[in-house]
């Protein structure tokens, strides 16, 4: 199994060790302050952190262009910006108790994209255009906030019900209070749907000019779903703005939301459908790139 | 060690002797003036607090005892000491150092883990240090002591989660309010518990207060201390959607708040959260407003089991405390020997120079004639020689000093060599 990696993947595995490490650390500082020094912990994740940058790096300078021409690599990248932005939020806003929810989850989806994902899905459209940034970009920083917004409403949820049942442990001691995980909820979302709307956007301009998905673009099943994950958020948003909506129903729908993200950023690889990535050694399922087949650079703008 | 305690606390006298025996902030430096006249050479701290008196003494010599001290309180307070010499214990060396240790940490307080008690010894070593009663031996002792204090704080849940009922609801609102500068605080009815809960929420930042009470005056002179707003008892529920935290401690024997007018409430303040405290018993707030969305509701009950559960955990760190504490008794104990030891070796090396005085005295005349740079050599290489013969014996008592065989280690050297402590004879 050990075999199957290729070089410069052992260096990304460098940083899911440290990661790791990092998850027990912080989830044991929790229960056990004394044995898992949180200053130990802060080392592992900003070691980790570099480390996964250095692999982001270079992978970029081998390819020229975002590290995204694969969906291990794109996986990769996702997970750099979640790890970045809790970094951030925990250093800005003096959050001890975001990293042990976000660590486990982070190093989870690291040994999946490391085991699971094939590396045999590249991407075949021209990667170093100007929109290529434009729509990538914005949509992953999306994504990430809205991850890690995700988080914020587990974190909410648990010490909701812990007020509600009474039962105060070490958990309790350590998380932020409610209307702060309701403002830092709600920081996350604003931030990520802006981008997300940004990243769409550029996303139909691109497919619109260059024809890169096809003529009928928006059957696309990332297109489809990235627009359902856009009108969750809107909703969000709105009743939130609007509506008596506050804390423990934000944060359910903060979850369905987080559930569509997910959906829309695997989803459509294990459907088998390509959203600009070709399976560089498949032969099965020519029938589903058929209707692609026609257009894939018809104009060139 | 010559270090005394004598003293007595909660536990072992009832508050009749203890008020008897204690001494008032400014009767403390006359007490210890007049110890250090009666006691020329002493050190003296006196540690008197509500809920106890206690006495640390030293000196040189042998000159203080458990009767002496006794004879002090009795003299100082002008009580015979049959009053309460049975109420009083009485520490020893390394006993006494341990009771300190044991006292600035807390351990020795009625309320487990308080922190008062840690300003209160440092008032106390202040307060001798500036009447001028203290000396290496005390200063050691109480700034030790008050480092071990800290340690036991910081490095052991001793001191963790509030054990009083009022802090814990603070400690509740904490977890449901980002800040309470912009938080409204309700208050029915105007009792203790009441305004204690408010005072402590005021502390933290919490600006604007509204009271309600069936005594209207009552709720006024509340709401003028605080700068809040009294309200007409009977207008409770036109206000409650503006409260974020509702304290409630009526006589009422009914519900006074009912789930109706907090779903209302709820719904008016668009979700935004609000906690309610029912410190009364029979409750005044209808429990089944518990179900509300964002609303949370503690009870008397719940919190006196979040401050019992406190106290628990307190308890079971106490065998860490204790670790920590007989670490550092016996780094002191090590200390003091170590200030034994410099003396034993310059008592040892006067000894040997002595020794070496007396021969070449007695080496001189029979020399003859001698140039006088030839006698500075013979004179020189004699003192080298002691010198060197007693780096090592001076070295190896600095160690054992360190690690604890400091005392033995004096004995036997003065055995060895013969040098006598005319005090310590005396002793025995």
């Amino acid at each position: 199994m050990a075999s199957m990696f290729s070089p410069i993947q052992y260096v990304f595995i460098a940083a899911i060790v440290l990661y790791l490490l990092d998850s027990i650390w912080e989830v044991g500082s929790i229960f056990n302050p004394n044995r898992f020094s949180k200053r130990l912990a802060d080392y592992f994740i900003l070691t980790g952190l570099a480390i996964h940058c250095a692999f982001l790096i270079t992978l970029s300078s081998q390819s020229g262009t975002l590290p995204i021409s694969t969906l291990f690599e794109s996986s990769t990248f996702y997970l750099s910006l979640i790890v970045l932005l809790s970094v951030i939020l925990k250093f800005l806003y003096r959050l001890q108790s975001l990293t042990p929810f976000v660590m486990p989850i982070v190093t989870g989806f690291s040994i999946a994209a490391v085991t699971l994902v094939k590396n045999d899905l590249a991407l075949t459209a021209d990667l170093k255009t100007f929109w290529l940034f434009a729509h990538i970009i914005p949509i992953f920083l999306g994504y990430a906030s809205f991850t890690v917004s995700f988080i914020f409403s587990i974190m909410y949820l648990t010490m909701e019900r812990q007020l509600k049942k009474k039962s105060f442990g070490p958990l309790f001691e350590s998380l932020p209070s409610l209307e702060n995980l309701d403002a830092l909820m709600w920081k996350t979302i604003t931030m990520g749907f802006p981008l997300l709307t940004i990243g769409l956007i550029s996303g139909t301009v691109w497919a619109k000019t260059t024809n890169i998905l096809g003529l009928d673009w928006y059957l696309d099943p990332k297109v489809l779903l990235g627009s359902l994950t856009w009108l969750i958020y809107a909703a969000i948003l709105h009743l939130r703005l609007g509506a008596s909506f506050h804390g423990t129903r934000v944060a359910v729908v903060t979850i369905a939301g987080f559930v569509i993200v997910i959906l829309t950023f695997i989803g459509p690889f294990l459907m088998g459908h390509k959203h600009g990535y070709e399976k560089s050694s498949a032969t099965l399922e020519q029938e589903i790139i058929i209707p692609d087949e026609a257009g894939m650079i018809k104009v060139e703008s | 060690m010559n270090l005394h305690t004598l003293g007595l606390n909660h536990d072992s006298a009832p508050v009749e002797v203890r008020e008897k025996i204690a001494f008032s902030p400014s009767s403390v430096p006359i007490a210890l003036s007049s110890f250090a006249q009666s006691f020329p050479s002493s050190e003296i701290v006196i540690l008197s607090t509500c809920n106890r008196v206690e006495i640390y003494a030293t000196s040189p010599d042998d000159s203080l005892d458990k009767e002496t001290l006794l004879d002090f309180f009795s003299a100082f307070h002008g009580l015979p000491k049959e009053e309460f010499a049975n109420h009083m214990y009485h520490h020893q060396g390394i006993n006494a150092v341990r009771h300190l240790f044991f006292v600035a940490s807390s351990l020795n307080s009625g309320v487990l883990g308080e922190t008062q008690i840690i300003s209160q010894v440092k008032e106390a070593y202040m307060t001798a240090t500036t009447a001028e009663t203290t000396g290496s031996i005390l200063n050691q002792l109480f700034q030790r002591s008050l480092n071990v204090a800290k340690d036991v704080h910081t490095k052991t849940a001793i001191g963790k989660g509030n054990i009083s009922v009022s802090t814990v609801a603070v400690d509740l609102a904490i977890k449901i309010f980002k800040d309470f500068s912009e938080k409204t605080l309700f208050i029915i009815g105007a009792g203790e518990m009441c305004e204690l809960v408010l005072k402590h929420l005021v502390e933290r930042g919490a600006k604007t207060a509204i009271v309600a009470n069936r005594n209207y005056d009552k709720a006024k002179s509340l709401a003028e201390e605080y700068d809040g707003k009294a309200i007409n008892y009977e207008k409770l529920d036109e206000y409650l959607p503006q409260a974020d935290i509702i304290i409630s401690s009526t006589a009422s024997p009914r519900h006074v708040i009912h789930t109706e007018h907090v779903k209302n409430a709820i719904k008016a303040r668009r979700g935004n959260p609000m906690l309610l405290i029912d410190i009364a018993f029979p409750r005044d707030i209808d429990p089944e407003i518990a179900k509300i969305d964002n609303v949370y509701l503690y009870d008397i009950n719940d919190l006196n089991k979040v401050a019992n559960g406190n106290a628990e955990e307190r308890k079971k760190d106490i065998s860490k405390c204790v670790t920590i504490i007989d670490k550092e008794v016996a780094k002191y104990m090590a200390w003091t020997e170590e200030l034994k030891i410099g003396p034993a070796i310059s008592q040892l090396r006067n000894h040997f120079h002595e020794i070496g005085e007396q021969e070449l005295e007695r080496l001189r005349p029979k020399l003859g004639e001698l140039a006088h740079e030839e006698w500075e050599h013979i004179v020189y290489s004699m003192q080298r020689t002691l010198n060197k013969i007693l780096h090592k014996p001076a070295k190896v008592g600095k160690e054992k000093a360190k690690n604890g065989g400091g005392f033995q280690y004096v004995e036997t050297i003065k055995h060895l060599f013969g040098i006598h402590h005319k005090k310590d004879d005396s002793k025995k």
